[in-house]
């Protein structure tokens, strides 16, 4: 498990990333999700101690990440840097095989032809890095993070440079990974890969402004309207939904869908099915506008730039 | 130590693939074998002149009291051979020059430092795995080059120099000094390495060592100054401490963060 309690960290006068407060327990999966500049990188690299927080404090598996302890905790963690980083001249097999020996792995070779197998990197383990693709090289590094089978991992957008069928490819490992208890903490752009692999995401902008289950996440935006398809015209049961009362507002027509807004979903969805049926509707679908993760997150990071936008035209004034 | 070793052999696959780094120390060591001969031996055999009609180099080579039993032709041939061997101490230095100034910077700009130092590998480790990835192949070009050096003294100096080469005073030269000089600077281009933000100038840095070396080269030859071995000795264990000095001082002042973050 890695928990970061209270993490700043400050360049000059300028704050990164402020005061947060996340965990990625064991057999988890977090994603990080932020626009450019939102100090996703900036956290990443405090969680791998590869640079300090200006306050606050990160501690894997009860152990606090120090200067001191920051050496022997490194082998516990997997990290997949945001460039690839291979060394160029040397083959994949060379890179992986310097890693190994960096990691004092007992089995190196066995381990790198696992590795090369898994990534289904075994025909090009002879080229030299400089001669492969990105998504390759991208594969390369995800295989160099995973060599030691750290208990946790950070990974700087894995997604980068690959393809759909490597990007599944890639997910299936994640999720082995954490069937085997790995913590597993993903930053990224894309919103559809956060909400496949991950079984919470995190929105950062400076700040943490939320970590949830995506569905709990989308659920914060939820609108309360619903939407109910019926066999024949739809307009005919608008008097029905009108004559339920006050909760069952602004039903209308769209399409050939009957839309109406409901204060609380869980409790008033049923009366409606029930009264839509009495009333000799042949329901087709009843189901809610819920949004999309991107929605979400668009809304959650936009309400941040507003805000900062404000305080920095008040600052102007 | 493992850590280290994987590095210097991270290092020297590197190298094996990038020849023409090397080039730069096999042409020094070149013009050190080429210089000595051409000048000890050649030029006497070409203008027909025996080395001792020279006035002035037999009172300087007789001013440093070497080879008292040698002609005046072989005292002043084992005085350039002893001269010309300074020239082995600048090879390491000036060819792996360009490797050690680029060890940190140039893993910064390639991208790969940060993964590197993602894993369990210490400032130290790092640092000792540059120095000696760069020392080592250029040392044994530069002693494969000595070898040569002492080869050719074997086949063409005159009857006596080579025994008289052979002396204690070579060897602290040979094995003390000559690595230890080229340590000094190698640890100083990599101290610059790792604060500078262009390899450049880390070597612009550490070619400065040069200036006492060359100054030394230049005073033996008016023989104002003579080392002797044990002087020598002294010399080799000062550039030693000098250079533990430096590797701590690397250390301290290596800053990973800064390196990660304000470097571009």
């Amino acid at each position: 498990m890695i928990a970061a309690t209270r993490l700043t960290r400050r360049f000059g006068s300028r704050t990164v990333v402020n005061d947060i407060t996340f965990a990625v327990s064991r057999s988890e999966i977090v994603a990080l999700l932020g626009p450019n500049g939102a100090g996703k990188t900036t956290t990443l690299r405090m969680l791998a101690g590869l640079i300090a927080p200006t306050s606050g404090s990160v501690a894997i598996d009860g152990v606090q990440l120090t200067k001191a302890a920051g050496t022997s905790l490194r082998r516990r963690i997997g990290f997949l840097t945001e460039a690839p980083g291979l060394w160029d001249r040397l083959t994949v097999r060379e890179n992986l095989r310097i890693y190994a020996g960096l990691y004092d792995l007992a089995h190196a070779e066995q381990t790198i032809d696992r590795a090369l197998e898994m990534f289904e990197l075994t025909d090009c383990r002879s080229a030299r890095a400089a001669e492969l693709s990105k998504g390759m090289r991208q594969k390369v590094a995800l295989a160099r993070a995973l060599l030691h089978d750290p208990a946790i991992l950070l990974l700087d957008e894995p997604s980068s440079g690959l393809d759909p069928e490597v990007m599944r490819m890639v997910r299936r490992l994640l999720e082995e990974r954490r069937a085997a208890g790995c913590s597993i903490l993903v930053s990224t752009h894309n919103l559809d890969e956060a909400e496949r692999l991950a079984d919470r995401v995190a929105v950062l902008h400076e700040r943490l402004l939320a970590i949830d289950r995506p569905s709990a996440l989308r659920q914060r935006l939820t609108t309360g309207r619903l939407i109910v398809r019926v066999s024949g015209d739809p307009s005919s049961y608008i008097e029905t939904v009108r004559a339920l009362g006050p909760g069952f507002t602004d039903p209308a027509i769209e399409g050939a869908a009957l839309i109406l807004r409901v204060a609380d979903l869980d409790r008033q969805a049923p009366a409606l099915v029930a009264a839509l049926v009495a009333g000799g509707a042949r329901i087709l679908e009843v189901r809610a506008e819920i949004p999309a993760l991107e929605d979400v997150y668009l809304h959650l990071v936009g309400e941040t730039s507003e805000v900062r936008s404000l305080k920095s035209d008040v600052q102007v004034r | 130590m493992r850590r280290i070793r994987t590095l210097i052999t991270k290092e020297f696959l590197d190298l094996a693939r990038n020849r023409t780094a090397l080039l730069p120390v096999v042409i020094v060591t070149v013009l050190s074998l080429v210089l000595p001969f051409g000048i000890a031996v050649g030029v006497p055999a070409m203008t027909g002149h025996g080395l001792g009609e020279d006035a002035d180099l037999l009172r300087v080579s007789v001013a440093v009291g070497s080879g008292e039993a040698l002609s005046s032709d072989a005292r002043i041939q084992l005085f350039l051979f002893q001269q010309f061997l300074m020239l082995f101490l600048l090879t390491p230095i000036t060819g792996a020059m360009a490797l050690a100034a680029h060890a940190i910077v140039g893993e910064k700009q390639a991208r790969t430092l940060e993964p590197l130092l993602a894993t369990p590998i210490t400032t130290l480790e790092l640092l000792a795995a540059k120095v000696f990835g760069a020392l080592i192949p250029t040392l044994a070009i530069s002693l494969a080059g000595l070898a040569l050096y002492f080869a050719g003294i074997l086949a063409f100096a005159l009857p006596g120099v080579a025994a008289a080469m052979a002396s204690a005073r070579t060897l602290m030269l040979v094995v003390l000094v000559a690595p230890a000089a080229a340590l000094v600077s190698l640890q100083s281009a990599i101290l610059i390495s790792s604060r500078a933000n262009d390899p450049r100038t880390a070597q612009q840095f550490g070619v400065l060592i040069i200036i006492p070396l060359a100054g030394v080269l230049v005073a033996q030859f008016t023989g104002s100054l003579w080392l002797s071995a044990a002087a020598l000795g002294l010399l080799g264990l000062g550039l030693l401490g000098v250079w533990l000095l430096l590797t701590l001082l690397s250390v301290a002042v290596f800053d990973r963060e800064a390196i990660l973050t304000r470097w571009r």
